[in-house]
């Protein structure tokens, strides 16, 4: 109906205000056998691929395609970095551990099934396309708002532009128009053009230089964009800092440090460093160094107590346990006393623990019976606290030292603790409380009653036994006198 | 045509056999094309301006203490032993719980034929996309040495020699979650293609034309076209759909795989991704009820869909309140001294605060929905759903912080305090969302425009049976 120009003639188009009118006249033109034809809608129009007669499409099998591509590159990927290239070695676990390649391997399939779905799409639909003929007439704008469009295209067998134009507006519409070639200028504007090379250039020039970077020598200092960890700032003691509050570089030491040389000798080692540097300067000389570098096995054999036996008797010994004898005190030495010692010396001491009952038992050759601790050389006045705390920390005969096992304080707790199991089983009666003295003899008279009991009914029995395997002794003598042969 | 619409915008009421209207009043198609694009057309007005530069301000300054960040190191945030996750990871899973709701509107609301998502699915795409991009920023930077995070990816490193440990969740994470924000971006963007051409077919000025021609792909309705589309629409939402529920799973593994008390349950896949959509939906909720009435959505974002919404947000939230039942419950039942410790020290320790916040914001205010006249309140709406994203912060906090802090040596026990940075970093997030979000309203349809044409079509018809 228009021939504002002669250009080329795309097709014909119609315009339908209602989606029932659209479907009723796509029908239409269907029967009519025409099959180049299109719809524009400004949504999707249920019903529309029948009456036009369009083909479903082969989008999904590329999707499925593109989703499976997906999985077998996770798997391939995560199976050839973790398992092939560089196995992670940990444990006796599996190299190809699938359960833990899963989910990779479900985002990936996701990923790429989307991705084929989304660009397959455009890809089918021809998009993008920025040039169509249908968008040269200014009415077809409102193919994306509120009107329905019906195409015929010129390519079309059948088409007849006269008889086109008549069918369709045969079918209701009130506006049929002939599509016609875009006149506007194909070429790209020259301005979009530049710029677009412009930016294309200047954004390989930084590529180019890592790239050179990446392949060439330099002599100078690697350019640092950022510094990381690299020129960490190094003090000299007198230097300040911005670090800290008290500007100095020089931190002071932690609190409760000891520094070497300072620790209390006496105290660590029971022995009484004063009186030793009287009468032996070089032997504390000796024991100073050897404390402090304890871990030198030069030094090892320099320790007192692999000195000749004189020297226990010579070393000036702490005469009274460093620390405060509290009730704390005594009952943590218990406690570790239970813990190390008990297994040999026996919970009462009297050297008799689970461990001796055991080599007794099995006979072991080599076993030395630990010492009971209620033998009277043992007692403070004869084996000074200091020398009993020394044998703890380093042992003495078959006993290792126990140094490394139990804290210095608490090897003073039980040098107290042994005082005390001393004095239970050996001290003088005027050591315990005038009030408590008469129930102690009761108990103690009472209990010898019965060990006094117990010894006569073991005598008794001893007897017994005796007489009766006399009495068998004799029974049988006579009897082999009597038997001739 | 008389379309047995009830007079009012109330579309929430019941009317056994017959189907809810979903947009309201005497519209055509064309009112719905002037509804939205009157959003972007017409001169921003003074509160989104307002709105926008608050925003803005808030992105710059979290630029400003990203850029700080990286110049001085993490030490500028409360991140110490034992808490090295801190804020970074709370802010991270708290904006992918958020994003979230947009891909199952889309995606779930759809495979599942519920035409009320078609007024709200655009914004709230765009929601996640906004959120995801707030959630990746913080692992980003996180991290460290933020110019290092490319070491994440696995690629033929010239210097290390050696590949990321694939049997880590964490790197999951690093696939899922970017994997997640690539699908939401085509999702979004291929649903915005024909509104876009409409957004180009209305524009009188030659650049914007030439601008919205351009992101429209040269989209001309075409009947061949729509059939593909609809086909790749769907066959995206099929996969977007068990994709949102992966990732929140693979973000609780991070969790879950490792062994610290109070992570260490098979719960919390299920119950991350029902905390997720909970705290999504709130989001939506939270910007479209103040969005609907200043841009004037009120006859396609009606009265039903919040309805709907509410009813959402209340069985998501007692999904979770059940969730934190269960953590005690297991707690008690494994008599596992460190993990019973895990929770008394969750309810009772030093962040019960934090813990009673959660409860009474997740678990008591969304029971409020079961009253309608709560569900259609919009103000109420809004003040629940804001409680909602609170107590939704505060749980990841909960998880995050409270674990940490006290796991299974007490020597190293330690309150965990934030520095004027994590705060900023917290708020300036909201500005990057706000930025994106109020840029969105004014540039994009905000409502997809196709899909509430055809709803209306569909809604025609149906009037037009009953006719006959």
């Amino acid at each position: 109906m228009s021939d504002k120009n002669e250009n080329k003639i795309h097709g014909v188009v119609a315009e339908f205000t209602s989606v029932a009118s659209l479907l009723a006249a796509c029908e239409r033109v269907r029967d009519e056998g025409y099959t180049k034809t299109d719809a524009y809608t400004p949504f999707p129009v249920h019903g529309i691929d029948t009456a036009l007669g369009i083909k479903p499409t082969v989008l999904p099998w590329i999707v499925l395609c593109c989703g499976l591509t997906g999985t077998a590159t996770a798997l391939v990927m995560q199976i050839w970095m973790n398992s092939i290239n560089y196995p992670y070695i940990i444990s006796g676990k599996p190299f190809i551990s699938l359960p833990a390649f899963i989910p990779v391997a479900f985002e990936l399939t996701i990923l790429f099934a989307s991705f084929g779905a989304f660009f397959g799409m455009w890809l089918l639909n021809g998009l993008p396309r920025f040039s169509n003929p249908v968008f040269t007439d200014p009415r077809f704008d409102r193919a994306t708002d509120d009107r329905f469009f019906l195409y015929i295209d010129a390519k079309d067998s059948r088409f007849n532009q006269t008889q086109v134009e008549k069918l369709l507006a045969d079918t209701g519409s009130d506006y049929v128009q002939s599509v016609v070639e875009d006149e506007s200028p194909k070429k790209v504007p020259k301005f979009i053009v530049t710029t677009w090379i412009t930016v294309m250039v200047l954004s390989i020039i930084p590529l180019l230089i890592v790239l050179k970077m990446r392949v060439t020598n330099s002599g100078s200092p690697r350019f640092h964009v950022f510094y990381d960890m690299d020129f960490s700032p190094s003090k000299d003691a007198q230097q300040n800092s911005t670090l800290f509050a008290d500007s100095r570089a020089m931190r002071p030491d932690v609190p409760g440090t000891v520094s070497r040389g300072q620790m209390d000798l006496n105290f660590q080692t029971g022995i009484d460093v004063d009186k030793l540097t009287q009468i032996d300067p070089l032997g504390a000389e000796r024991l100073v160094f050897a404390v402090n570098a304890d871990v030198d096995p030069a030094t090892k054999d320099e320790k007192p107590e692999a000195a000749p036996p004189s020297v226990m008797d010579t070393t000036p010994w702490l005469k009274e346990n460093p620390r405060e004898i509290t009730l704390d005190l005594v009952e943590k030495g218990q406690q570790q006393f239970g813990i190390y010692c008990s297994v040999c010396h026996g919970l009462n001491g009297g050297g008799n623990g689970l461990v001796n009952r055991r080599a007794q038992k099995i006979l072991a050759a080599t076993w030395i019976p630990p010492s009971s601790l209620h033998q009277e050389i043992l007692y403070a006045d004869k084996y000074p606290d200091g020398k009993l705390f020394n044998t703890i920390s380093n042992g003495i005969r078959k006993m290792p030292g126990y140094a490394s096992q139990i804290k210095v304080e608490d090897r003073w707790a039980i040098v107290a603790y042994v005082r005390a199991l001393q004095n239970s089983q050996n001290a003088s009666m005027d050591l315990v409380p005038k009030a408590k003295q008469k129930d102690l003899e009761k108990k103690k008279s009472e209990i010898d009653k019965k060990l006094k009991e117990q010894a006569e009914a073991e005598k008794k029995a001893a007897d017994a036994a005796t007489a009766k395997a006399e009495a068998e002794a004799k029974a049988a003598e006579a009897a082999a006198a009597k038997d001739p042969t | 045509m008389s379309l047995a619409i009830p007079v009012g915008l109330n579309n929430s009421t019941e009317r056994p056999g017959e189907r809810a209207p979903l947009v309201l009043g005497d519209t055509t198609y064309h009112d719905i094309t002037e509804t939205v694009c009157q959003v972007a057309e017409r001169k921003p007005s003074k509160a989104w301006v307002i709105g926008f530069l608050i925003a803005f301000a808030l992105l710059q300054w979290f630029g400003i203490c990203i850029l700080y960040l990286f110049y001085t190191g993490v030490g500028v945030w409360g991140n110490r032993s034992p808490v090295f996750w801190g804020w970074p990871i709370v802010n991270f899973v708290f904006w992918v719980g958020i994003g979230h709701a947009g891909t199952l509107i889309s995606a779930i609301l759809f495979l599942f034929r519920q035409e009320w998502r078609t007024s709200i699915n655009r914004a709230a795409e765009a929601m996640t996309i906004f959120a995801v991009a707030c959630a990746g920023t913080f692992p980003g930077i996180h991290v460290g040495r933020a110019w290092l995070a490319f070491w994440l990816a696995p690629y033929p490193s010239l210097n290390l020699w050696m590949w990321p440990q694939f049997r880590s969740p964490l790197l999951w994470d690093v696939f899922a979650v970017s994997t997640y924000g690539t699908v939401s971006l085509l999702f979004w963007y291929m649903g915005m293609v024909p509104d876009l051409a409409t957004f180009r077919d209305r524009s009188k000025n030659k650049y914007r034309r030439m601008a919205y021609g351009i992101l429209s792909l040269g989209w001309s309705g075409s009947s061949r076209h729509w059939m593909r589309y609809e086909k790749a629409y769907a066959l995206l939402a099929a996969f977007a759909a068990p994709l949102v529920l992966s990732v929140h799973t693979i973000v609780s593994f991070d969790f879950a795989v490792s062994q610290v008390p109070g992570w260490h349950t098979t719960i919390f896949p299920p119950y991350f991704v029902a905390g997720a959509i909970f705290s999504g939906f709130a989001m939506v909720l939270t910007l479209m009820v103040p969005a609907r009435s200043m841009l004037g959505l009120e006859k396609l974002i009606t009265i039903r869909h919040l309805d709907n919404m509410c009813k959402i947000i209340l069985a998501t939230g007692s999904i979770v309140g059940l969730a934190y039942g269960t953590e005690f419950f297991i707690a008690w039942y494994g008599q596992v001294p460190e993990e019973m410790f895990a929770f008394q020290n969750r309810a009772f320790g030093p962040y019960w605060w934090a813990y009673w916040t959660m409860i009474s914001c997740n678990v008591i205010s969304p029971q409020l929905f079961w009253i309608k006249k709560f569900r259609t309140t919009p103000w109420i709406i809004v003040l629940i759903t804001i409680f909602v994203n609170i107590g939704m912060w505060f749980e990841r906090f909960v998880i995050v912080v409270s674990s940490l802090s006290r796991d299974y040596l007490p020597s190293a026990w330690a309150y965990f305090t934030p520095t004027w940075v994590d705060w900023s970093m917290l708020i300036g997030s909201f500005g990057l969302f706000f930025t994106l979000f109020l840029l969105f309203c004014r540039l994009m349809p905000i409502i997809n425009m196709a899909e509430t044409k055809a709803t209306l079509a569909k809604q025609i018809h149906i009037a037009h049976m009953d006719e006959h």
